[in-house]
């Protein structure tokens, strides 16, 4: 076959997979970052778009309420991934290892349970996490009561309602990141633990020195995707706190949609989902980053 | 006859068959208008039932109804315009009405739709449902706000009468305050815009200042700061507890909760909150009273602020289905559907406290807009002022939202979050403008 005939089976073959990815990723990623250099009404034609450079930009960072609303809520979705990946790592590692390792009984059904909070649709979650916050009625402050512990806010003050959040988001997500660190969990041939034994290690020393190290490869893709799943954030936002009080809970994602579509403020919305994305693709190119320098080391 | 004469004479007739089944079809064809609003379920049951008596006189023409959460309603209606999906009919807050009508999503109302709504409504609820003196929709329901106290918690804490001032509002505030108990003397709301600025640009009315004075915003204003100095003074003093406040999605949640449950002496709240206090309250709503917003050191008497909502048709929609659209909400809100001379929606509003605007309707409900709890409404009706609409309105009620919750939550001075929110408003009412 020559060259030219070559290429064009391997564009004919590639079309099928590569053409709907273009047409329903690309297009709107293009799409995107081209408003983000224009002024324009979401509710109007592509044609009323009005090139105005770095205004958008410069409006998003800006002194203005449109500025600080935005930074405020890229500074909470950063709060809200990190402090979401923190919980969600360790308590999957020792979730993972409780049902893999300790092997008790009813592990499976342990596992079940762990992985059906993550099948629950959030509109269930939201609705039942909203009641269990209530800080007269919830059951959360009644038993806090019980146990002498005073009366806790949740949902209701700026400094409380964003990790409240967290603290749903983590009980949905860690059933599934459970699973996967059970699977990174068989991965660990039983011979290096055997061989560590005969060596002395014990505990503690056999967690740090061989479980932690071989599950590096799982752990990094877990914490890959609870970054993206945590910048994501959405509905919970939306269906229980509408981003309040005063903002605590303003995440990117619910801010763009009130200013791209409720106000119709469509650049100023596209320039907030392209500072987004680059800020997203910056923060798992920093951890591949970490990842290949321990590697060299 | 020639085998062509008949062949011809079978196909015209087929053909003329076709023409009139055709013509027959497009005359019983059935049109479906669709009706989106946030209305709780048992109101979206009132209106399915008044759409199915719409129906037994317009078998052509089916209404749904589909209901979502008052924070989503904006952001359904704009993401849903021009889509086959989207709603034909739509009952909309009037502060949004000038940026759906810029923006070509809500259609004017025929000739005799707009005629009825001008000679039906009182003329300021005309205008509101107006932009560029076009009528764009059916009036409905107006709201407003006043006091509502709890009586048993007043006569426990030795209060004889509802603070007229605002030095009696933050003395009775004080009284009523329990923090052992748990239980704040005034109750501000939060995490809902309107909840939020409503109850404040009340007070600022009845302190003898406005949002918006000749299209610009006046919020450093001395009326304006001492309202903020107020909110100010009842947080600091333990009179309000803001995280006692919050509201959700649809408008409930702690807020609602803590005064149903006696754990809030006072509110500023609207009329159309009765049906979520009788449903929370059951016989305890009876120790419920309103009174008219208390009045500031510069106001000139207590003056609530006023807001509308209107009925819309989407421009988007088919001829046909604007047309079936317009004439069931002249059918909805004309005299002949409800009992006793009232419309339909008469009806629908005043089972949830609503107070109806068209004339007909007010006269049809004396009698029931004379109980207690809506009588204090009314009262205030008169001297009420409307919220400022105007481009960029809905930014602008986020922006002063934002403002008035970080003094209810001390993390800004009233000085301060005056400053804030003037500086605020005054760049988003001009780039709204541009």
């Amino acid at each position: 076959m020559t060259g030219f005939g070559l290429r064009r089976s391997t564009i004919a073959m590639l079309a099928p997979s590569v053409g709907p990815i273009a047409v329903f990723v690309l297009l709107p990623l293009l799409l995107t970052l081209w408003l983000a250099f224009q002024r324009w009404s979401s509710q109007t034609p592509f044609s009323t778009a009005t090139f105005v450079g770095l205004d958008n930009f410069r409006e998003i960072f800006g002194a203005g309420s449109v500025g600080s609303d935005f930074k405020r809520a890229l500074t909470n979705t950063a709060l809200y991934s990190a402090l979401s990946i923190a919980l969600i790592l360790p308590l999957s590692v020792l979730f993972g290892m409780l049902i893999h390792q300790a092997r008790p009984r009813g592990a499976t059904l342990l596992r079940t349970i762990l992985f059906a909070t993550y099948m629950v649709p959030m509109i269930a979650v939201a609705l039942v996490f909203s009641k269990l916050y209530s800080p007269t009625e919830g059951p959360l402050n009644q038993v806090l009561g019980l146990v002498g512990i005073g009366r806790q806010p949740w949902l209701s003050s700026p400094s409380s309602a964003l990790v409240s959040l967290v603290i749903l988001n983590v009980w949905q997500q860690v059933g599934y990141f459970t699973v996967l660190a059970i699977a990174g969990l068989t991965q660990i041939p039983d011979s290096v633990y055997e061989a560590a034994k005969i060596d002395g290690a014990r505990g503690p020393r056999l967690f740090v020195s061989i479980t932690l190290p071989l599950l590096k490869r799982t752990l990094v893709f877990c914490a890959v995707i609870a970054l993206i799943n945590a910048v994501q954030v959405f509905e919970p936002v939306a269906l229980i706190t509408q981003g309040g009080p005063v903002g605590a809970t303003n995440v990117v994602t619910y801010h763009i949609r009130r200013v791209g579509i409720e106000r119709a403020q469509g650049g100023l919305g596209s320039a907030m989902a392209v500072t987004l994305l680059l800020a997203l693709v910056v923060a798992v190119s920093a951890v591949f980053a970490a990842v290949r320098k321990e590697k060299q080391r | 006859m020639s085998s062509l004469g008949i062949k011809g004479l079978i196909l015209g007739g087929a053909f003329g068959a076709l023409v009139a089944a055709s013509a027959g079809g497009a005359f019983a064809e059935d049109v479906t208008v669709s009706f989106l609003t946030h209305w709780p379920p048992e109101t979206v049951a009132k209106l399915e039932a008044a759409a199915a008596a719409y129906r037994k006189d317009h078998p052509g023409v089916a209404v749904t109804v589909r209901a979502v959460p008052f924070g989503d309603l904006l952001t359904t209606i704009r993401s849903s315009a021009g889509q086959a999906s989207g709603p034909t009919i739509a009952g909309i807050y009037d502060l949004w009405l000038p940026e759906l009508v810029r923006d070509k999503l809500v259609a004017a109302a025929p000739d005799t739709n707009a005629a009825e709504v001008k000679a039906e409504w009182p003329a300021g609820v005309a205008t509101a449902a107006s932009v560029g003196g076009t009528v764009y929709g059916y009036p409905n329901e107006i709201d407003v706000y006043a006091l509502n106290y709890n009586k048993k918690l007043f006569a426990e804490a030795g209060i004889d009468a509802p603070p007229k001032t605002w030095d009696e509002l933050v003395a009775a505030a004080a009284k009523l305050s329990d923090k052992d108990a748990g239980r704040q003397g005034f109750g501000m709301i939060n995490s809902w815009a309107a909840g939020v600025v409503h109850p404040f640009a009340s007070l600022l009315a009845s302190n003898g200042g406005a949002l918006v004075v000749d299209g610009k915003p006046a919020l450093d204003s001395d009326a304006a700061k001492e309202t903020f100095a107020l909110y100010e003074t009842l947080v600091k003093a333990g009179s309000s507890e803001a995280t006692m406040g919050t509201a959700d999605a649809n408008t409930t949640g702690p807020f609602l909760d803590n005064f149903v449950s006696g754990k809030t002496g006072m509110i500023i709240m609207a009329n159309w909150w009765e049906s979520a206090l009788k449903a929370g309250m059951g016989d305890a709503f009876a120790d419920i009273a309103t009174a008219p917003i208390p009045v500031g050191p510069k106001g000139d008497g207590p003056h609530s602020i006023s807001y509308s909502w209107l009925t819309v048709v989407s421009a988007a929609a088919a001829p046909a289905e604007q047309k079936a659209a317009w004439d069931f909400l002249a059918w909805l809100n004309g005299p002949t559907s409800g009992a006793n001379g009232a419309s339909a929606m008469g009806d629908i509003l005043q089972s949830m406290g609503i107070l109806p605007t068209r004339k007909s309707d007010v006269a049809a409900f004396k009698d029931r807009l004379d109980t207690p709890f809506l009588a204090g409404y009314v009262s205030v009706l008169e001297e009420a002022r409307p919220f400022p609409v105007v481009l960029g309105g809905q930014e602008f009620t986020e922006a002063l939202q934002a403002q008035i919750e970080a003094v209810q939550f001390g993390q800004a001075s009233a000085a301060d979050a005056a400053a804030a929110a003037q500086a605020d408003a005054v760049s988003i009412l001009e780039r709204a403008a541009q």
